[in-house]
């Protein structure tokens, strides 16, 4: 499993030089501006990576080999997992950094806000990767990145119906309590995401 | 004696292609040439091997252990080379003997060194700045380095120049000298499989046509050249197949030494590999 993981993060020596210029380029740019959304982007971004690493895989066929060595289908589908966290672990830390020496730069404050931002977005890249994964096992890298588009659009859809629903918005109370239940479902998401996975990569044939 | 691989009574069937009852085994020490043509069922036979499908019925052992059962423990234990280059572009040498050290427990970075070498693979080059040669030479080297019993390889030597081809079949032979271990090789490279193979199993479309030490099936099968008038003469269980042509008919016989005898102004000629197969394919009853 450790290769497996290794074998993903080696791949995407490349794309994380390119990432690292991208982003120094968005600090430069959107952090004078004291414009927030930078943190989201580094997570998202390294994120993503994760359906990178399954396009390399299918390029060099590199499933079907690797089933012929001692890896089991579940390790397989839990190494994209565990590679998933890890990039979305990487990339709040990274924004944290960005996030703390932005704003000594700036001589702002380091503010709360830029702490909800990550740690929302963080949990938005783990919701997101929940639900792309699957998709992915099912109808492969290059459909799955369409239907990416819908992964976006539909949980926008039910957030909107359920503000036409009138349905009341939790406004008051204790913020931590919303805190913990949104964790907690994105947990729970996370390890029903990897059960369905796995059904789907058991009985695949290749 | 105990076999490498022992397969028996393997179905599968996909919409319209299936294998029926293959049954064939690698004995321990031995070369075994699976040939048969694009889509006879070699790959597929491989895959059910290496469970990367499921099969319909039947029992596959390798090494006295069942391939379901003890997949992890069989896997440990044999190299695999597909038909292709399976690393990604992006990696180098190094790379790989890092990452194997973790998936292998017996990777030994000092026998992948020395094929490195062998092969003149570069160390700090990405695969894809290697030729396909050296892509194919990466693999085997990577099959042999944590040192397997049985190597199974599926066309593992095609679209390879004849001097790559040679190297190759070499580092197979040494491979061969110890009498623990053995090589499933698929190919539709005949002459490769008349250098270094013991036994043929030849597949078409889903059954085992022939599953003969080869030894056996050159010494007695031959091909017979001559016209309609002799070969009216032929018993019917004296040949296998025949094949029509203007000059008169060619006729693969089970036993050319008897038909020499027989009919001593005959032209009998030894058969190789590749001209069983055409015949077989190709051929009438």
């Amino acid at each position: 499993m450790k290769g497996l993981i290794l074998k993903d993060l080696l791949n995407l020596k490349g794309t994380f030089k390119t990432l690292g210029v991208m982003m120094l380029l968005f600090t430069v740019i959107f952090i004078p501006a004291g414009n927030d959304f930078v943190f989201g982007i580094i997570i998202i971004m390294l994120a993503m990576m994760v359906i990178t690493t399954i396009s390399y895989d299918d390029l060099a066929k590199w499933d079907t080999y690797a089933l012929t060595m001692p890896v089991t289908r579940k390790e397989m589908v839990l190494s994209k997992y565990l590679v998933l966290g890890i990039l979305t672990i990487s990339g709040a830390i990274l924004s944290l950094i960005v996030g703390i020496i932005g704003t000594m730069i700036m001589g702002r404050s380091f503010s709360m806000e830029i702490l909800a931002i990550i740690g929302g977005v963080f949990l938005i890249a783990l919701v997101f990767g929940s639900f792309m994964l699957p998709l992915i096992y099912k109808f492969g890298a290059e459909k799955a990145r369409l239907m990416l588009i819908l992964c976006i659009l539909i949980p926008m859809g039910i957030i909107f119906l359920l503000e036409k629903m009138n349905i009341p918005m939790p406004s008051t109370g204790n913020p931590w309590i919303y805190l913990f239940l949104i964790m907690a479902f994105t947990m729970g998401g996370l390890i029903l995401s990897f059960v369905i996975s796995l059904r789907i990569y058991e009985k695949k044939e290749f | 004696m105990t076999n490498a691989l022992e397969i028996r009574n393997l179905n599968k069937s996909y919409g319209d292609f299936q294998l029926k009852d293959v049954s064939f085994t690698v004995p321990k020490g031995s070369i075994v040439g699976f040939i048969g043509e694009n889509g006879a069922g070699k790959t597929t036979t491989l895959k059910a091997i290496l469970n990367l499908v499921n099969r319909d019925s039947g029992t596959i052992g390798m090494m006295g252990m069942d391939t379901i059962k003890e997949e992890k423990k069989i896997k440990e234990n044999i190299g695999v080379v597909l038909d292709g280059c399976n690393f990604h572009d992006n990696l180098n040498t190094g790379d790989i003997s890092k990452m194997m050290g973790f998936i292998y427990e017996n990777w030994n970075p000092v026998i992948y060194n020395k094929y490195l070498e062998k092969f003149k693979l570069p160390e700090n080059k990405k695969f894809k700045e290697f030729s396909r040669g050296m892509k194919m030479k990466l693999q085997i080297g990577v099959a042999l380095s944590h040192e397997p019993t049985f190597l199974i390889l599926d066309e593992a030597t095609s679209g390879l120049d004849p001097i790559v081809r040679e190297e190759i079949l070499d580092v197979f032979m040494d491979f061969i000298q110890d009498e623990e271990h053995s090589i499933l090789i698929s190919s539709h490279i005949t002459s490769d499989l008349d250098k270094i193979a013991d036994y043929i199993v030849f597949i078409h479309q889903g059954e085992i046509l022939l599953n003969e030490e080869k030894e056996t099936l050159l010494d007695g099968m031959g091909v017979l050249k001559c016209g309609i008038e002799e070969f009216n003469k032929l018993d019917k269980d004296e040949y296998i197949r025949y094949r029509k042509n203007q000059f008169g008919y060619e006729i693969l016989v089970k036993d050319k030494r008897g038909i020499k005898k027989k009919y001593p102004e005959a032209i009998v000629d030894g058969a190789s590999i590749e001209e069983i197969m055409l015949f077989y394919i190709k051929g009438e009853k």
